[in-house]
């Protein structure tokens, strides 16, 4: 589905991404692991043509999508729920969903869906975004990543900051989507991101050093331990 | 009381807003009879409505991109004397709309050529020197063809035929139009010159945009759209010179023959035409290479601003004129000034009475009538379409919006566009009330700057306000300044000086700023 083959991104003067490769594939959960500061933020933002790459590639779906305009990548049909979810305050929650039409109508067709895993959006429907709690805003960014036919999802910190009741609830629609989209998660919380991915790729110091199943890492203490500090 | 206090926080600004109104009128009030004020609050309306109409503009552009148009004065008094123009002289608006139009063309075909480049329909040659080679060659082009093109005009330099004497004559309805210039040389090699030449200067300009997204890897299918509004510009474009090439005469007839009231929304149109066309091509052409460098772009407002007023004083010349009022605001015969609406519907009169004194229709009533309708107009296009939407999620973060696929770029010139289109309109309107000048730009810019600083910079309301309030204080300082100001318990009465007007709509801001560091609107960040 997505496939990256050794990119490399500077942000200004810093050389953040040092040659970062792995292939998620069609229909699973992938997630990037590593310590705060590896480089899995500046992976989706580099995949999202937010910060573009200075070297290497990013296929998707067959095609090259490095140094398109962001709005041209999401367009292909690849949705980001950023790491601060980047709600915007001044729209309702219903405009905040509206915005992400890529076609007229697209609201419409997916709002039984989008209320079906969130049933709390459908009772704030009008409220500004500003008034929602760190939860409500976390399931109105998936929700708003939701809205045009997305084929792949990329999914930054969705547990941060958030109770554990939250996060199973927003883990159990992520589980759900995942049915019919490919979904590329970021998540320091191992306990989260074992329980929800198929597969994972660790990033350590702007590279990929390890990727697998995440069913061989979970009982390797041994890795846990050597990149993922306490786990 | 709990509920009560809650209240009260939550807005605090509105009636912290209304508070300062509140004194501020017990003030004016206090020693001024009604009639005196009421007409004095009328006046701050139209000061009010100019005002709000270059810092809406300002506040838009400043919130949705970050750049300080330091150049939307000058935008606004070109507006001005552009709209100036067609109410005047139609017959130059025609002759220059000819080769404008092709110039026009072939810069809003830029997009074509990039697409052209992009989609590898057209290599784009490797060296660098190529655009700018296309650029110098469009340079020389229209320069040979613009030097023989005949453009009916004035000349500042000799008094009958400067625009004094013109908008004189079309003030007392006495105008009559000089001799048509003709061609020198052949017609249509100086239009194959300009068609050339505007080609060469898109072509180049093409070049430059697709030079800097070059390296893109863009094998996905459906990136690279045919730019088909840019293809329906140019068309439209050319469609208007040549329209006005080959209809010349007619056309001029036509426009002379209206009525000064269908000029004038004539004028109107083709001032906000200009300028949302000057401010497309500002922001894609010079202030888009310049996103990551905001001093720079400052700077190079800046220079835009210096050279609008160059281009002004060597068009139009450095002495002030006034521009007329159209004749649905100036009727003076019979029936005038009016007492009743019927009468001033019926005789279009230019004044009328309102409690005991006379009160101009197009300043006081006009204008400020405008302001209303836009603020109105922008307040839905802001809360009730898909771009307002854009624009307020844009504000917050653009970066954002266009991860969701919304191709921002498109959106920032689109918006310069609106906010230079404002103050063009702004200029338009300005034009009969306060004369053409060139310094009309810098003094509203200023007033415009400090109503946002009250208001709250990025703030919508804040901007309407804000440009309120200044109106308000600069006119009841003004009224003051005749009748004086009796200081309580003394024998004092004081009489504010010109220089005061400015001064105190500075000393509100630094009030307002010292209370609330934000604007009355603004948001805390």
């Amino acid at each position: 589905m997505i496939e990256v083959r050794d990119i490399h991104t500077h942000i200004g003067q810093y050389h953040i991404l040092e040659g970062v490769s792995f292939h998620a594939p069609k229909g699973q959960i992938t997630a990037l692991l590593g310590r705060n500061g590896a480089g899995k933020t500046t992976t989706l933002k580099t995949i999202m043509g937010i910060t573009p790459p200075s070297r290497g590639k990013v296929v998707y779906d067959g095609h090259e999508i490095q140094g398109l305009r962001s709005f041209d990548i999401a367009s292909q049909g690849i949705g980001y729920v950023p790491e601060h979810r980047a709600i915007f305050r001044d729209l309702s929650v219903e405009e905040n969903l509206k915005i992400a039409e890529r076609k007229k109508g697209d609201f419409a067709r997916k709002q039984a869906m989008i209320f079906d895993l969130f049933p709390d959006l459908a009772r704030l429907i009008h409220l500004p975004g500003t008034n929602l709690s760190g939860g409500q805003q976390q399931m109105l960014a998936i929700a708003r990543a939701l809205v045009p036919d997305n084929r792949l999802l990329l999914i930054d910190e969705p547990s941060e900051g958030l109770a554990p009741v939250i996060i199973e609830q927003l883990m159990n629609a992520i589980r759900t989507l995942s049915a019919e989209t490919t979904v590329l998660l970021v998540e320091q919380n191992f306990l989260v991101a074992s329980r929800l991915a198929e597969f994972y790729v660790i990033i350590e110091e702007g590279q990929s050093v390890r990727a697998g199943e995440m069913a061989d890492l979970a009982g390797d203490e041994a890795t846990i331990g050597r990149y993922l500090g306490a786990g | 009381m709990d509920r009560l206090l809650q209240n009260f926080r939550r807005n605090r600004t509105l009636l912290i807003t209304l508070a300062v109104f509140a004194v501020f009128f017990l003030l004016a009030i206090r020693g001024m009879p009604a009639e005196e004020w009421v007409i004095t609050l009328l006046r701050s309306l139209a000061v009010g409505s100019i005002t709000f109409l270059v810092a809406s503009g300002f506040s838009l552009i400043f919130g949705l991109m970050d750049v300080l148009n330091l150049a939307h004065g000058t935008l606004f008094m070109i507006g001005a004397y552009i709209g100036w123009t067609v109410f005047v002289r139609p017959d130059t608006f025609v002759d220059v709309a000819t080769p404008a139009g092709l110039i026009g063309m072939g810069i809003a075909l830029a997009p074509l050529w990039a697409y052209a480049f992009g989609s590898g329909t057209l290599r784009l040659p490797r060296s660098r020197i190529v655009p700018w080679l296309g650029l110098a060659a469009a340079v020389a082009a229209l320069w040979w063809g613009l030097a023989r093109y005949p453009i009916t005009s004035w000349d500042p330099a000799v008094y009958a035929e400067s625009p004094i004497t013109y908008a004189f004559a079309a003030g007392q309805g006495t105008l009559s139009l000089p001799e048509p210039e003709l061609f020198t040389s052949s017609p249509y090699l100086v239009l194959a010159a300009l068609a050339f030449g505007s080609l060469a200067a898109g072509a180049g300009m093409g070049g430059f945009s697709a030079g800097r997204s070059a390296g893109a890897g863009a094998s996905a299918p459906g990136t690279r759209r045919l730019p088909r509004g840019a293809l329906i510009a140019a068309g439209l474009l050319l469609a208007l010179a040549l329209g006005t090439f080959f209809f010349h005469g007619t056309l001029t007839a036509a426009l002379f023959g209206l009525n000064s009231t269908a000029r004038f929304v004539l004028a109107i149109l083709v001032a906000v035409g200009v300028g949302f066309g000057m401010g497309a091509l500002v922001e894609s052409a010079l202030i888009r290479p310049l996103y990551a460098r905001p001093i720079y772009q400052i700077l190079m407002t800046l220079g835009v601003s210096a050279i609008g007023i160059e281009l002004v004083r060597g068009i139009w010349g450095r002495p002030e004129f006034t521009m007329p009022k159209p004749a649905i605001f100036d009727g003076t015969g019979e029936g005038c000034p009016a007492v009743s609406l019927a009468d001033l519907f019926a005789h279009q009169c230019s004044t009328f009475e309102l409690l005991g004194s006379r009160v101009r229709t197009y300043n006081e009533i006009f204008v400020p009538l405008l302001g209303l309708i836009v603020l109105v107009a922008i307040w839905l296009l802001l809360r009730r379409s898909r771009l307002g939407m854009v624009i307020r999620a844009g504000v917050q973060d653009s970066e954002m919006v266009e991860a969701l696929g919304i191709n921002v770029r498109r959106v920032f010139t689109l918006v310069f566009g609106l906010g230079v289109g404002l103050a063009a309109l702004g200029g338009v309107v300005a034009g009969p009330s306060m004369g053409l000048s060139l310094g009309m730009g810098e003094r509203l810019l200023i007033n415009a700057l400090i109503a946002l600083a009250i208001g709250g910079l990025t703030s919508f309301p804040g901007a309407a306000a804000g440009s309120l309030l200044v109106g308000v204080i600069q006119q009841f300082i003004i009224k003051y300044g005749q009748i004086g100001i009796s200081i309580p318990f003394t024998e004092i009465v004081f009489k504010p000086t010109p220089p005061l007007v400015p001064a105190s709509t500075v000393l509100l801001m630094v009030i307002v700023l010292l209370l609330m560091p934000n604007g009355l609107f603004g948001r805390r960040d």
